[in-house]
């Protein structure tokens, strides 16, 4: 750490001194004298100005001549690496909040795709039992339950994590309340064999799609786009560190060369040391930087594309299940509603399909849609009774899409879980560096404030 | 509850039936067209293109083949090859066609209906693949071949005779209006400024721009009125009797008023293309007619108790 040469950037103080004097010398060591002329210019109010006058005098007597040059490089020095330490400090702890909001929009987003998943998966049980007819399967009805309590509960926890979405929670939790109550509707009127069930079934499923899914979706554009802001804004964070180290490193090793020209030592070694401290924690905190920003930038080309693809999917999927339930039970005036599935199912193929998913997930949903053509084929045919059997209870469709559901479950629960974990890691380092930084900024300017010292007591 | 509700029904349903019956007794005097020059006169719809008496269909085929032995080169023929009959209509129309929530089955007197030309051209009425049409969708959904009848509480008139062909009457409703039990009104005059409700593409929609004080609310499908009406966003629903008269069913909170705007003879709709099925169509309700299975689905569907009236007097005599 002292005077022998420090290690990554050797030219700088050892080895450096017979190229770099004549800028050193040359520039600070002449012109002040000079420089004191122009005062006697100004004096317009007599005694403000002859007050100025004598106190520019102290300060030009205080830095005239070679130990009044010494003082300003040092003060230069001094500020310089204090400036290294808070600004430097700074941006480490920057870079490490906006990392910490990239994660914290992350996972409103996988909490916002969680409102809509379970709410189309409610609305996709709840059409489903329907169109069973009779009395709704106890695990459908358990499905939508558990669907709209889920809804209710992560609304709750997005409202809270993030103050902002609020007001665009509130109009969804609004629309999830008269959801509610039409499904109820429905089935009242179904259990008491009363056809306008259906009318209720089918507004409940248009305020979901008509109002909630809207809003949700313009809260996840909202979201993403305030994770890539968070990821952006960490670009600046290095390029600060670079130029405060170069600064610093400058105004460490113009005072040397100048006293290695004013005075036969090579080495001063309080600044020598300063010098290292400063550029040995630097690239320190520079590498942890870059390693820290590679990492977030993994998770996000990684488990936050593969998070955001699994929900879009899981989405398509569910909105394209009760869009078939929808068709079966519309009968023959169904078209938009198989417009609807195949527009959905589509969005749902794509997301996943740049290898944003696990081979079984990806598998489960080829499976499902395959069926789906089976259904679509049988009911086109005149089969709507094989064709309602295929796509509920242990029908193959169902099975296969139920299929989907677990699967494509577990793979997002993971994805979601590895995005969290992949940005806190990414995180982690950076406020013990920031405070190494700190400490080797305050380090330096003591031991520059030294190494100066010594130096302007020779000439007491 | 139970019980309010079924007197609710019942009184809906005589309702319907002394206007049905009305209608028989000026059928029974002179037997042909009186029936709708008498009851048509109140409501004059759409600049009704003249086609003669609307009612007048073509004549029955005689003899009609058996079952199972369409003649060759016939639409029926063409039915019978295919195994199936595709017919239009309704899902939630409760008593005509409606989606039994308990079983998940299409029931109701236009399915019978169905069901029974299945019977005539197959020998099997479960030979029917059902396309559930809304109002608007049945005229394109036989121009564009996908049915090849509509049962659908369609009326017959005149500017629908333009598109296509109509069987001889089955039934005759009447328009009217459906209102909240604690309603003071009685007729539509007393609507205006109110909001009522009609689906998009049927006769009481056409019906509502006569009274341009009445603020009409159009839907999809028919049954969407009763949640509107249920909701309190709509003050009442026109429809035929025979459709409020479902309603009534399902709400004892609504009850059916006023005489009937307009009297809606009630047709199977066919394809112009195919005369000799339009024809077939007849010979079947010809049978229905003669041997009671008539009076007995209007007992299955529109009135449980008592004897059901007459069926309508089929009347011929239309060229193509």
């Amino acid at each position: 750490m002292t005077t022998v040469t420090p290690p990554p950037s050797t030219p700088a103080p050892g080895t450096a001194p017979p190229s770099t004097p004549p800028p050193g010398t040359a520039a600070p060591g002449t012109p002040p004298p000079p420089t004191t002329t122009p005062a006697p210019a100004v004096p317009t109010v007599p005694t403000a100005g002859a007050r100025t006058s004598r106190a520019r005098e102290l300060v030009v007597g205080m830095f005239s001549g070679t130990p009044g040059h010494m003082r300003l490089l040092g003060a230069i020095a001094i500020v310089a690496c204090l400036a290294f330490g808070v600004v430097s400090y700074q941006a480490a702890t920057g870079l490490r909040s906006d990392i910490g909001d990239a994660r914290a929009h992350a996972e409103q987003l996988v909490r916002v795709q969680a409102i809509r998943t379970s709410l189309v998966q409610a609305d996709a049980n709840a059409t489903n039992a329907f169109l069973v007819g009779g009395l709704e399967p106890a695990a459908a009805r358990d499905a939508y339950t558990t669907g709209i309590a889920t809804t209710a509960r992560t609304i709750a926890e997005a409202a809270g994590a993030e103050p902002d979405d609020a007001t665009a929670l509130e109009r969804v939790n609004r629309v999830v309340t008269t959801y509610t109550g039409l499904i109820e509707s429905a089935r009242a009127n179904n259990r008491q064999g009363f056809p306008v069930g259906a009318a209720y079934l089918r507004q409940a499923s248009r305020i979901v799609r008509d109002d909630a899914l809207p809003t949700l979706e313009r809260l996840v554009a909202v979201e993403q786009q305030r994770v890539d802001d968070a990821t952006a804004a960490g670009d600046t964070a290095p390029t600060v560190l670079v130029v405060m180290l170069i600064l610093t490193f400058i105004a460490l090793s113009v005072p040397q060369v100048y006293l290695y020209a004013r005075t036969r030592r090579t080495f001063n070694p309080p600044l020598v040391a300063a010098t290292g401290i400063v550029v040995v924690v630097g690239l320190v905190a520079l590498a942890t930087m870059t390693w820290s920003r590679a990492r977030t930038d993994d998770a996000i080309e990684g488990s936050y594309r593969k998070t955001v693809a699994l929900a879009t999917a899981r989405i398509g999927a569910f909105d394209a299940k009760s869009a078939e339930a929808l068709t079966l039970i519309a009968r023959g005036s169904g078209a938009a509603y198989e417009e609807r599935f195949q527009a959905v199912s589509t969005d749902a193929q794509n997301a996943i399909g740049a290898g944003f998913a696990d081979r079984a997930t990806t598998e489960a949903l080829a499976e499902y849609l395959a069926q789906h053509r089976e259904v679509r084929a049988l009911d086109d045919g005149g089969a709507y009774d094989d064709a309602v059997a295929l796509a509920t209870g242990d029908g193959a469709a169902n099975e296969a899409f139920r299929t989907f559901e677990r699967v494509s479950s577990a793979a997002l629960a993971e994805q979601s879980r590895d995005l969290t974990d992949d940005l806190g890691r990414a995180a982690t380092p950076l406020l013990p560096v920031a405070w190494l930084l700190l400490a080797a900024g305050v380090a330096a300017a003591a031991l520059a404030w030294r190494g100066m010292a010594q130096r302007l007591r020779e000439y007491r | 509850m139970r019980t309010r509700r079924i007197s609710v029904i019942v009184g809906g349903l005589v309702v319907l039936a002394l206007f049905a019956s009305a209608c028989d007794d000026s059928n029974s005097d002179s037997g042909r067209a009186d029936t709708t020059t008498t009851t048509t006169t109140t409501a004059p719809t759409a600049p009704a293109a003249d086609c003669g008496n609307p009612v007048a269909s073509l004549a029955p085929l005689d003899p009609m083949p058996a079952p199972g032995e369409m003649p060759a080169g016939s639409y029926m023929a063409e039915i019978q090859r295919r195994g199936r009959l595709v017919a239009g209509v309704s899902a939630d129309t409760l008593l005509f066609g409606y989606r039994n929530p308990v079983t998940g089955q299409l029931e109701g007197f236009d399915i019978d209906l169905v069901r029974e030309v299945a019977q005539a051209i197959f020998g099997d009425p479960n030979r029917v693949e059902y396309k559930v049409v809304t109002y608007a969708q049945r005229i394109p959904a036989l121009l564009d071949g996908s049915v090849d009848i509509v049962a659908n509480v369609m009326t017959v008139n005149c500017e629908r005779w333009q598109e296509i062909s109509f069987s001889s009457q089955y039934f005759d409703a009447g328009k009217k209006i459906l209102v909240r039990t604690d309603s003071p009104v009685t007729s539509i005059t007393e609507l205006d400024g109110k909001r009522v409700c009609a689906a998009a593409g049927s006769t009481s929609f056409d019906n509502l721009q006569q009274y341009p004080e009445v603020i009409t609310v159009p839907v999809e499908a028919t049954s969407d009125c009763m949640v509107l009406f249920q909701q309190g966003t709509v003050d009442a629903v026109t429809g035929d009797d025979t459709v409020l008269a479902g309603f009534v069913a399902q709400d004892p909170y609504a009850k059916i008023v006023g005489p009937a705007m307009t009297s809606e003879p009630y047709g199977l709709g066919v394809a112009k293309t195919h005369p000799e099925f339009v024809s077939f169509a007849n010979g079947v309700l010809e049978d229905l007619r003669a041997d009671g299975t008539w009076a007995q689905m209007y007992s299955r569907w529109l009135q449980p108790t008592g004897a059901a009236p007459a069926p309508p007097v089929a009347v011929y005599g239309r060229a193509q």
